[in-house]
This record gives structure tokens, sequence and C-alpha cells, in this order.
């Protein structure tokens, strides 16, 4: 018979051990729990401090000055911001689109049996780590793209009156529209696996009395399936951009490590990542590094920024669901 | 064209672009995958896993790159899982009702996609500045950050996938809390959580921004922790954007290496996930 | 040391009910029943809904009691409150007194795990530990008491004896608890549950998950454990209440109707309510 001390008083040795044993672990796990935030708020705090040289010196003229001038220490964030933005909204520009029609494709069109594989296929896409797009991008991408695709919009597009602009000069491979299209190819798995699994929320019911009434799939899709997840696609786009504004290996190799703002997409440029990539481990002297630092700050609030708010609203399409 | 003609254009137009949509994320993935074999088996040879990284126009291989990659990824991942672990069972099994809960699944998620370059400069901040050099330390330690938002996120879903019968079956025998969640919770939900780990080596194998300012590169094969220490990740940078083609090929070998030993983890991860949810 | 092996006995199958006929009730036979919980005025609330409006009752030992009534009346609530299982969410709390020997264990200083550790429950849904059958047996004894590697051999063969499980299991006892089929598995849990020999047996709908045949063998079983437990079983099959328990409890929207010996129940019930549950005009 267990110990019949009765029915037990808070006296008990054992008790007493069990309780201790259970307030341990417990702390324990909160304990690691609370490192996750305070590691977020080291990131901000040592950043800040990294960057505040660069703040002194520059001040918020920082973001629209595009010198780059390590020898006189004259430091603009300018270019690099540009390409930052840049490359990202190229990337969804192609990404998104592309992205919506593999999960259209793997949700309507697609046989059931080849779900499964296509899905997992797409996926990996994701699992290829950044450096792999670099060398791709930099062998095989950016010599295909000078000798075919760069050209024909050179020729096609660039004579367009003020549009043409965003194709002139010498295509070279490498630069802004390439680093895009690898940025597209890096997100698209992403936001597609996203909106995938969005796309399967979607009632039934409201998919099959769509179908009543007569509507072709393309209809469903744009009159109902869309509708009803445009809060989770916008959250997973948004996922999508905060990695894209993140990306580094990929573009490092195909942006053409130039500190200038062109117009033209075919020509090279720079991002804040890249510039790091590049230039951090060569950065001599503190103020250099330390405008280094304040462009990683920077990356870090925008990403930050649109990471949580994409977050959130994910946060509020669940909170919708559940009800 | 009658209305009804229209529209049956317009879906014919939209599922091919969407099927377009689909060939073209398959078209890359191959050719990605064709030019890492193209590339890179000619560059397998035995001599790539037995010698270090030489200068340009010797011979050479990878071998302290592909040292100082496993080392480094096994230190990261011993450091980060207990700790993603332990801060997942806060979540999945203390956390309800409190507001910190919510607020680390929030930054969690955050930390998850940030920007790994900022990872590495602020490890450049706290542990390379502060200790004069380089190391194989500090960038275990940046991967090990990356690691932890992966497997908080996986073991507090597995966990939470354990059904809540199962736990009140411990309570009911008297079992304390904690060991409710060790021996019990935790045993039911291990295959689950072992494949958060593999995803998330197979996340840090291919880091390189990371790496560039924590353990930058080492040209020699060394086993110092405490000194630069050589990774596959940031030697086929430097070997890629060179002019050396002998170097060129070295780089295309260790990028089919990785990408190799990431697709296996992923796919040994995809079928442990698929066979202990049959088990169920 | 000898291993009692207990005699599985067969009860008299009762014919099939539609008015509800009765086994002999058994108790007479076994002299007066000593009390083993008192309920005293006791309140249950979830957040702010009363679902158990002021429960008096008393349970005896070494007889089987059975909580009947329809979806919703509050039986597996009353049930979850006597290990104060339902400690385990917030929100949920209790009023009044449930005396067990004669001490509340709802007051604030009752240690719960301990508590647990001398009342057993056995779920609706079979619930083996992700185990071997011998660890799912050997976790709760080892949770309190120290034996040798030989003693818990014994004490687990003991139980799964018990449970009519041994012969079946014998040979693999290293497998894991999942490969059992579901009657198998609930006969674990309950050997699970009498291994570490608790005062009080509580059993939520044991049966409900179970194939015909697996139901048999576990009543069968417990009319075998009655001899040692306090036993409550909460089920929604009168039938089984009939077959079953000695005593009965009818509830109803979180009040208890009526209680008394089963037989009485069944045959000359006292409240209207009770009858109309038991002829099925209702429930």
């Amino acid at each position: 018979m267990v110990e019949a001390v009765a029915v037990s008083t808070t006296n008990s040795r054992r008790g007493e051990r069990q309780r201790l044993e259970d307030a341990i672990f417990r702390g324990a796990t909160r304990f690691f729990a609370i490192v996750v935030l305070l590691l977020l708020a080291a990131i901000m705090v040592s950043l800040f401090i990294g960057a505040m040289p660069a703040f002194h010196a520059f001040g918020f003229a920082f973001l629209w000055d595009q010198s780059w001038n390590p020898v006189k220490d004259l430091f603009g964030g300018a270019p690099a911001i540009y390409g930052t933005l840049i490359t990202s909204v190229i990337a969804m520009l192609i990404g998104v689109p592309v992205a919506l029609g593999v999960a259209i494709f793997l949700t309507e069109l697609c046989p059931p049996l080849l779900r499964r594989p296509i899905g997992v296929l797409i996926e990996l896409l994701a699992a290829i780590p950044s450096i792999i797009y670099g060398i791709w991008g930099l062998f095989i991408l950016a010599p295909f793209l000078q000798e075919t695709v760069q050209p024909f919009l050179h020729d096609t597009l660039g004579n367009i009156p003020l549009f043409g602009v965003l194709f002139s000069g010498p295509p070279l491979g490498l630069g802004v529209l390439t680093a895009g299209f690898i940025l597209a190819v890096m997100v698209l798995p992403f936001i597609a696996a996203v909106t995938r699994d969005v796309f399967l929320t979607v009632p039934a019911i409201l998919r099959e009395s769509a179908y009543g009434v007569g509507c072709t799939t393309s209809e469903v899709v744009r009159d109902i399936v869309l509708p009803y997840t445009r809060v989770g696609i916008v959250g997973g786009v948004m996922l999508g951009l905060g990695r894209a504004l993140g990306e580094t290996m990929a573009v490092t190799f195909v942006i053409g490590n130039a500190h200038k703002i062109s117009l033209s997409l075919l020509a090279p440029g720079t991002t804040i990542s890249a510039t790091l990539a590049n230039e951090f481990t060569e950065a001599v002297g503190g103020l250099y590094t330390s405008a280094l630092i304040e462009l990683g700050f920077i990356l870090f609030v925008i990403t930050f920024l649109v990471l949580a708010a994409a977050k959130l609203l994910l946060l509020r399409l669940d909170q919708r669901a559940a009800k | 064209m009658s209305r009804y003609n229209r529209r049956r254009a317009t879906n014919v137009i939209v599922l091919t672009l969407s099927l377009a949509a689909t060939g073209l994320g398959l078209l890359v993935l191959f050719l990605i995958l064709g030019s890492l074999l193209a590339n890179g088996v000619p560059a397998l040879r035995i001599d790539l896993f037995t010698q270090a990284t030489p200068a340009p126009g010797n011979q050479g291989g990878l071998a302290n790159a592909i040292y100082g990659s496993v080392v480094m990824t096994a230190v990261a991942t011993l450091i980060g899982t207990p700790i993603g672990i332990l801060s997942g069972t806060y979540l999945a099994e203390y956390g309800r009702g409190t507001a910190l809960a919510p607020a680390v699944r929030f930054i969690n998620d955050i930390l998850l996609s940030a920007p790994s370059i900022v990872i590495g400069l602020f490890i450049y901040q706290v542990m390379v500045v502060r200790m004069g050099h380089f190391s194989a330390w500090a960038g275990s330690i940046a991967l090990a950050i990356l690691v932890i938002p992966v497997v908080v996120r996986t073991s507090e879903d597995m966990l939470n996938l354990v059904p809540a019968g199962l736990r009140e079956a411990a309570f009911a025998l008297g079992t304390p809390q904690w060991k409710v969640v060790v021996m019990v919770t935790y045993r039911a939900a291990i295959q689950g959580m072992m494949t958060g780990v593999m995803l998330a080596v197979a996340r840090i194998a291919g880091e390189t921004a990371p790496l560039l300012f924590t353990a930058l590169n080492n040209q020699f094969a060394s086993t110092d922790m405490d000194a630069p220490m050589a990774n596959l990740p940031v030697v086929i940078f430097q070997f890629a954007m060179s002019p050396y083609a002998d170097w060129q090929r070295l780089a295309w070998g260790g990028a089919l290496l990785i990408t190799f030993t990431i697709l296996v983890l992923n796919i040994f991860a995809r079928m442990l996930a698929s066979w202990s949810g049959a088990t169920k | 040391m000898t291993i009692e092996v207990a005699p599985v006995q067969t009860p008299t199958r009762p014919s099939p009910v539609s008015a509800p006929t009765i086994t002999p009730a058994r108790t007479a036979e076994r002299g007066v029943p000593q009390t083993k919980v008192v309920i005293k005025d006791l309140r249950f609330y979830y957040k702010n809904f009363e679902a158990l409006k002021g429960i008096n009752l008393e349970l005896y030992d070494r007889r089987v009691t059975a909580f009947i009534g329809p979806s919703g009346c509050g039986k597996s609530t009353l049930l979850r409150i006597l290990n104060r299982i339902y400690a385990l969410y917030p929100g949920q709390r209790a009023s009044g007194q449930v005396l067990v020997d004669g001490h509340d264990i709802l007051s604030p200083g009752q240690d719960l795990n301990l508590l647990r550790a001398r009342i057993g429950m056995v779920f609706q849904k079979p619930t083996p530990f992700p185990m071997s059958i011998y660890d799912n047996i050997a976790f709760g004894i080892r949770l309190y008491e120290r034996l040798s590697a030989q003693d818990l051999d014994v004490r687990v063969e003991q139980a799964l004896r018990r449970a009519a499980l041994w012969d079946e299991v014998k040979d693999k006892l290293k497998q894991s608890g999942l490969s059992l089929s579901g009657g198998q598995q609930q006969r674990l849990c309950i050997a699970r549950a009498i291994a570490v020999k608790p005062e009080i047996l509580l059993l939520d709908e044991p049966c409900s998950a179970l194939d015909p045949l697996s139901t048999q063998r576990v009543e069968e079983l417990i009319a075998e454990l009655k001899s040692d437990y306090c036993i409550v079983i909460v089920t929604h099959n009168m039938q089984q209440a009939a077959r079953s328990s000695d005593y009965t409890a009818f509830m109803y929207l979180g009040a208890m109707v009526e209680f008394d010996e089963t037989e009485s129940i069944f045959t000359h019930p006292r409240e209207r309510q009770t009858e109309d549950y038991i002829t099925g005009r209702f429930g």
C-alpha cells in the first residue's frame, strides 16, 4: 500500500521535494524562454552601440547620402539601402505571381497523386542554401541573362520613352535585375507553401457552392479563394519579403557590388547585406566599421518591422479562424 | 466571342499559367541540381576529403573546411538544441495563460526569419571584439543562434500534438509535473523533436553569412576552436569569387557536398516525420 | 512469496434490457458497507458556470458505485473531482467538502500528487504510455516505491494477472504498449492503475471506446476487483450500470437526483426523472 500517510499535508518531505524539483524545472524552461527575448534585445542593443560613432558622424543624412569613400571616411547608406529595397521589390514582383501560380496549380489542377511529390520538390527549393544560389547565379544564370534576356529587354523595353531607362545600359549579366531574379526564386517556395496552406483552409462548402452555380476554376479562385485567404496571403508575402531583404550570399555573388544608385535595372549595385559580406572583414578604422554596423542596424530594423507586421496579420487571421 | 467562351478562355489561360509557374519552379530546381552535379562531380576525388585547401595553382582538397563545418555545426547543435527544447517546453507546457508565452512565440518567429548576417555582426561585437580574434567558438555560437528558433518552434508544435489524455493519465498516477513532461510527454514527442533538430542542422549546414566575421576562414588545417577555422561555405565563397579555375572547381565540389547533405537531411526528416505520424 | 492469482468470476448474464431487469444485488452477502468517501455540498464551477450544484453523496469501500445520467449532467465532472485532476486546468474550481477517510481532499494544503497516488483513474480512451508494457506498469510503482528488480517483476506480473492481461502479454513485455489492441490497451491501463495499490479506483466510461467482447472482459474485471477497492464508474450505458454496480447515482443538469442501491434505482426509483431516464423517455 502506498504510504497511507492519510490525506497528506504539505509537511510531507516527499511532497516538498517534488515541489522543489517541479519549481526548478519550470524555472529552467522559463529562463530559456526569456533568453529568446533577451537575444533579440541584445542584438538590437549591440548593433545600436556599434553604430553610434556613425550616427554621430553622419546623422540622418546617412540615409540618403550616396558617397562611399573609405579613404576619406565618408559614408552614406543610400546605395545599399536602395539596392536592398529594389532587389526585394523585383523579387516580390516576379516571385509572388509565380508562387500564387504554383499554389493554384497544387490545390486546383494537380492530380492528387502528384500533389505530395511536387509539393516536396518545391519545398526542396527552399532548402537549398543561399550560397548555392549564389554560385549558380554567378556561373550559370548571369551569363545566360547576359546573352539572352538582358539584350532582349534592352532592345525592346529599353526603347520605350521614360520607362525604357530601366533597361538602359550595357547588359552585364550581373546586376540588380539578376539579383532580383535569384531572390524571386528563393522566396518562391516559401510563399508558395504558405499560400497553398492558406488555400487549403477554405471550407469545401464555399468552393462547392461556387462550382455549383457554374463558376470556372479560375473564377472560383479569383472570387472565392483569394478574397477568403487575402490576409493569409499578405502575411505570407510579407514573411517572404522579410527574408528577401536579409538575403546575403546569393545577392553578393550576382549584384556586381557597385556603390551606386543607377536607374537602370541592368546596372550593378549593392545591398546592405552584400556590402557587409564584401567589406566588413577588410574594414579598417573605427568609422568604416561603424558605418557598416549602422547599415546592419538599418537592415535589422527594416526586417524586424516587416516581419512583425506580417506576424500580426497572421495572428489576426488565426484569431478569426478560431471563431 | 460570347461571354461564356470568354470565361472559358480565361480559365484555360489562368490554369495554363499556373502550370507554367510550377514548371518554372521545377525547372529551376533541376537546373540548379544539374549544374551542381555537372560541375561538382569532377571535383569529387579522394583528395577532396584528405587534403587541406591549397594555394591557387596547387593541388588540394577541402578537408579542413569539411572538418570545420562538421565541428561547428555539431557544437552549434549541441548548444542550441537544449535551449530550444526547454524554451519550447515552456511554451507548450507551462506558458498557458501567461503574457510571456505569446511574446516569446512572436519574437521567436521573427528571429527565425531574421537576416543571418546580422547575427554574425552581433556575435562579432560581443565575442570577436571582446576576445580580440576570430574563432570557431564565435562561429559556433552564431550558428547556435540560428538553431534555437527552429528548435523552439518544432518542439512546441510537437509537444502540443501530444494528446492531453496522455498527460492526464500520468498525472492521475501522482506523477509530479516535471516527470510528466520529461518521462511521458517528451517520450511521446521525441521523433517529432528529432525531426526539428534535423531541420535545424540542415538550415545551418549551408549558412555562410554568420561565419564571415566570426569563424572567418583558415587556409590551414586547424582544430583549434579558439582560432579562425575553415568551413565549407566561406571557402566556397572565397574560391568561387576568385579567378582561379582550380579554386572554382573545388568550390563546385564543396557546393555539391553541402547540397547533397542538406537534401538528405531534409528527406530523412520528412520520412521520420511521416513515419512517427503513422504510428500514432 | 506466492503470487496471488484470483480466479475470474463470471457474473450472471441479465436478459437483453428494454425495461431493465436487474441481477440480484450481491451486496447483501458481503457485510455492512464501510464508508470511504463522503461528499458534502459539493459545487463545481467552470469559470462562472455552475456545473455541479450542491452534491451530497457517500461512496462505500469494496463496492461499485455507478454515476449515470444524460450527456452533460456532470457525472464525469464529479468523478474528476475525486482525484482533483481538474486542478490541471485554470478556471475550474470546487467548493464544499470531499472527505476521504475523514480528511477533506479539497483543502488547500492537500498535496495533489500524493492524493492521486492513492486514487487510480482509468479514462475513456485507452492511454498507454509510449514505452514498453513492462515500463507502463512499473512507471507508477517506481514513482513512490523503491523495489529491487525482482520485486518489481513480481508486482508487474501481479498487476497484469489481476487485469486478466498476463497470459496475453507475458512473452512480449518489452514491446511497446501501443502495439496492443484497443481492449488490451484498456486492460493495460487498468493494470497500470492497480499496480500502485490505490485505495479508490475511478473509471470514466472505461468501455465506451471498446468492442463488445472487450467490454465484457473489462466488466468481468470490475466485478473481480470490487473485493479490494472502492470503485466508482461513470457510464452512459444504463445496462452496464445495472449489471456491474452495487450503488447508482442518477444525475441531471449538475444535480444529484437520486442515489440508492442499484436494485432499488432500477426496480422502483423514487423520483419521476429517474424513472423517465431509466425507461428511456429521455437522455
